[in-house]
């Protein structure tokens, strides 16, 4: 490794009001490196990743080039000519422009020619840049086209280039952020990106953001731990190799009790009855003939990559897609093939997802947010009028059950952390208490304390009879959660397993 | 005085200004109004015009804000108001004063059709129900040929019983608090302010969407027939036959203004009577200048897009954010 290292900042001190976001703290990034940074919603990620690319800036702080003092970035394209850029975990991608347009939006001034934009000129520099960082797609596929995967990898490229064209250098220095890249990823696809980004080092720096632990216990070369927005911990994985349990005692400040209420005994499950089944259950293009039995207080877990029909599966049986041939039958009770989910939820079917944008009203407080699925209970016999003081008490029952950090039952949900508004929606359907309940991905991007807190609530709703489905690319929550998993493959149900198998299979 | 109180008044007034910003813009004009006028404006005659201008257009607004609520658009109130009165003129020789009631069931029928299309077939609700509107302007040209029939009958529907203030405006006092307590104190309101906020959100929690936007356009068809029946003779009790966009323009600034957003899910009728009351202010203020009638019109259109800048504005901009 170098001992000059391209990206070199210390004693950043940033406050909101009165609270520090950040405290002290560091980061140097050297040449061909990946730095991950680790620490609960709200520890400073953010904050000092929006400082790095003059979002925010900071207090106080030093910044130095080269062992020179600098002045931090006033802003993005400052940030990129300073050879700093940033790919954000959602919504950088524009799905319908073709991958070259991609490429160059926002720097198309420097293709201008004299009959509008040169396009064969860009068409080639994009070639050139695919090849350089083996993507391997057309330069003129639509971006909505492509993998996930492959999407992350072009705005990664874009990232490299944006800064090649500020600075006007081929072989400029760069570090780029990465925003939990992987968090919309399957495991599959997670991997060929964690190796596509080693195999990047030799053109750029990383620094990787991420909650997942074996991301940064395999892929990093150091990482620093933030809590409350000081750097807590800073390991070289070279020389210092650090367990997952070390990392996340770091996170967390305390030890998280790894250990759960184990599942039932299986025959005791079979004996409690059936509360959905489905037979030959087909999705033309998503899954084919899919039998199973859920059985009371149960969980029954779907396992396989993204394609595999898993998501489209829990959709549909949650009335957000249809299906096509088979038959799904809720409590015995067949269903039709197109039903919405207001339909499933009267036969008793709730559905929530890790997705908080689409479950959580955003600019509402924490008591509408919780009422709106419980509304029945809060309302007189006739006219259905509100009873607020019934609403704020069901509230405030569900803030204090799950313990969700927030002044009053009032607060918009918008001003809550990811943890928190994650507590909420997981709150309303505690309050709800629905026969089933479908579960996607229903701790994505969250930090370890929530998670824990989340299952334990899970699990306890799953005592009380609840049966549930989940579908998520953790196996961890697999283990954690389910009683059976059921493994599928290009749409087929392969075969159902015990939770305790599902490792053998994974690493087969 | 402590520093508790020292700090909650102004954060009272800030608050004030930074949620109901037409509260400030209502205040700003009536005391520039009031010096630029002193005599005419605050004069009894013209305060009267103004609460006759505001009765207008509350009584257009309350019907399409429900719909605006949801983040769709309902323009058809003025065909409802003009199609009802050539209904009216038809069966009052037949049925007599009871005849009034066309207006509410007339605007019913219109707004569950409208729903259904809207709903069933996807219509978007701008293009919709503009047409519909001007079909209904068409039927009601046809049905009174052209002539602006007077309907004799309905006077006592106006008759002034206190000083002042005009009878309509009573009676928009009581639609008003209809409109305001079925969003703000049943499930119903509940159920439009989530799909108008967040309609994945909404249907994700149960709620049949398709149904409840229906039942809003219904609701939003109801409310504009009540407010024909005051409408009708509180514009001259004739058949209106000419179409005047002013008619379908204004009512939206007064929603527009008020704070409910094209987008919908937030706002409501409350809020409609603050950017009624505001829109009526500045139209008087504009009627007592010496400004052309065209001038007037051109300064409207510069409000209309004022207020939608404006309305956009106060939401929350969902930028892209890091974990």
């Amino acid at each position: 490794m170098a001992n000059e290292p391209i990206l070199d900042v210390r004693n950043v001190y940033k406050s909101f009001g009165k609270v520090y976001a950040l405290e002290d703290t560091s980061l140097r990034v050297y040449p061909h490196e990946i730095v991950g940074v680790v620490g609960e919603n709200g520890a400073g990620k953010t904050t000092l990743m929006k400082t790095l690319v003059g979002v925010h800036s900071p207090d106080k702080g030093e910044w130095y080039h080269n062992g020179i003092r600098v002045p931090f970035p006033k802003d993005p394209k400052d940030a990129a000519r300073k050879g700093i850029s940033i790919v954000y975990q959602e919504r950088g991608v524009v799905p319908s422009l073709q991958v070259y347009q991609f490429l160059f939006l926002g720097n198309e001034e420097k293709y201008i020619g004299k009959f509008g934009l040169q396009i064969p000129k860009m068409k080639n520099a994009a070639k050139e840049i695919l090849d350089e960082f083996h993507i391997k797609c057309n330069i003129e596929d639509f971006m909505f086209d492509l993998p996930l995967s492959t999407q992350k990898m072009i705005e990664i490229a874009k990232a490299v280039l944006n800064i090649r064209l500020e600075q006007n250098k081929e072989n400029a220095d760069s570090v780029i952020i990465l925003d939990e890249p992987t968090a919309p990823l399957n495991i599959e696809e997670r991997n060929e990106l964690l190796d596509e980004i080693v195999r990047l080092k030799k053109h750029s720096s990383f620094v990787f953001v991420t909650h997942i632990m074996q991301e940064v216990i395999e892929y990093m070369d150091r990482v620093i731990v933030l809590r409350d927005g000081r750097q807590v911990a800073e390991y070289d994985m070279a020389t210092n190799k650090v367990t997952e349990k070390e990392l996340v005692r770091m996170i967390v400040g305390k030890d998280v009790e790894e250990q759960y209420q184990s599942s039932r005994p299986k025959n005791y499950i079979e004996q409690s009855g059936n509360a959905l089944s489905a037979i030959n259950l087909s999705k033309n293009g998503s899954y084919y003939d899919v039998s199973f039995n859920l059985y009371k207080a149960e969980c029954l877990g779907f396992w396989g990559s993204a394609g595999s029909g898993k998501s489209e599966l829990i959709k549909t049986i949650a009335g957000i897609k249809g299906y096509d041939d088979g038959c799904l039958m809720i409590q015995g009770k067949k269903t039709k093939n197109r039903e919405l989910p207001h339909t499933r939820l009267r036969k008793g079917i709730g559905y929530f997802s890790g997705e908080t944008v689409n479950e959580l009203f955003y600019d509402w407080p924490i008591t509408k947010n919780i009422s709106i699925l419980n509304i029945e209970k809060i309302v007189t016999r006739f006219i259905h009028l509100l009873k607020f003081k019934a609403e704020k008490a069901m509230a405030a029952g569900i803030v204090e059950q799950l313990r969700i950090r927030t002044p009053n039952t009032v607060t918009a949900i918008s001003s809550l952390s990811g943890g928190n508004k994650q507590k909420v929606t997981v709150g309303k359907w505690l309050e709800r208490k629905p026969d089933i309940l479908l579960l996607e991905d229903p701790t994505i991007g969250i930090d370890v304390g929530a998670r824990d807190d989340i299952y334990k609530t899970i699990l306890d709703m799953k005592s009380q009879g609840i049966s549930m489905i989940l579908v998520s690319d953790d196996p961890k929550e697999y283990s954690t959660l389910c009683d059976r998993i059921v493994l599928m493959q290009q749409g087929k149900a392969e075969r159902t397993i015990l939770k305790e198998q599902l490792n053998e299979v994974i690493q087969a | 005085m402590s520093t508790a109180s020292r700090e909650r008044k102004p954060n009272f007034f800030y608050n004030i200004a930074k949620n109901y910003p037409v509260v400030v813009i209502f205040i700003v004009l009536v005391i520039l109004f009031s010096i630029l006028y002193h005599e005419r404006f605050l004069s009894p005659a013209n305060l009267t015009a103004t609460l006759r201008q505001f009765v207008t257009l509350i009584l257009f607004s309350i019907g399409p804000t429900f719909v605006m609520l949801l983040g769709s658009m309902d323009q058809s109130f003025i065909g409802i108001w003009m199609l009802g009165s050539a209904l009216l003129w038809i069966l009052t020789p037949i049925l007599g004063p009871i005849s009034l009631l066309v207006f509410p069931l007339f605007g019913i029928a219109s707004g569950l059709l409208i729903g259904l299309i809207h709903v069933k077939l996807r219509v978007p609700s701008f293009i919709l129900t503009l047409s519909v509107l001007i079909v209904y302007w068409g039927l009601t040209v046809i049905i009174v040929q052209g002539n602006p029939r007077i309907v004799p009958g309905y006077e006592f529907l106006t008759a002034d019983f206190i000083p002042f203030i005009p009878t309509p405006f009573l009676y928009s006092i009581v639609i008003i608090l209809l409109a305001v307590f079925i969003v703000k104190r049943t499930k119903l309101g509940t159920y439009f302010y989530a799909i108008g906020s967040n309609e994945e959100g909404a249907r994700l929690a149960g709620i049949d969407v398709g149904k409840y936007k229906i039942v809003a356009f219904t609701l939003s068809g109801f409310f504009s027939g009540i407010g024909s029946i005051v409408l009708f003779q509180h514009l001259g009790g004739t058949v209106p036959v000419s179409f005047s966009m002013n008619n379908v323009v204004r009512p939206l600034i007064a929603i527009i203004l008020g704070g409910t957003p094209l987008s919908g899910g937030r706002g409501g009728p409350q809020r409609t009577i603050l950017g009624a009351l505001t829109f009526s202010v500045i139209y008087r203020g504009l009627y007592l200048s010496a400004l052309d009638a065209e001038v007037i019109d051109l300064i409207v259109g510069l409000i209309l897009i004022v207020s939608i800048v404006i309305s956009s504005r106060g939401g929350e901009l969902r930028g892209v954010e890091i974990a």
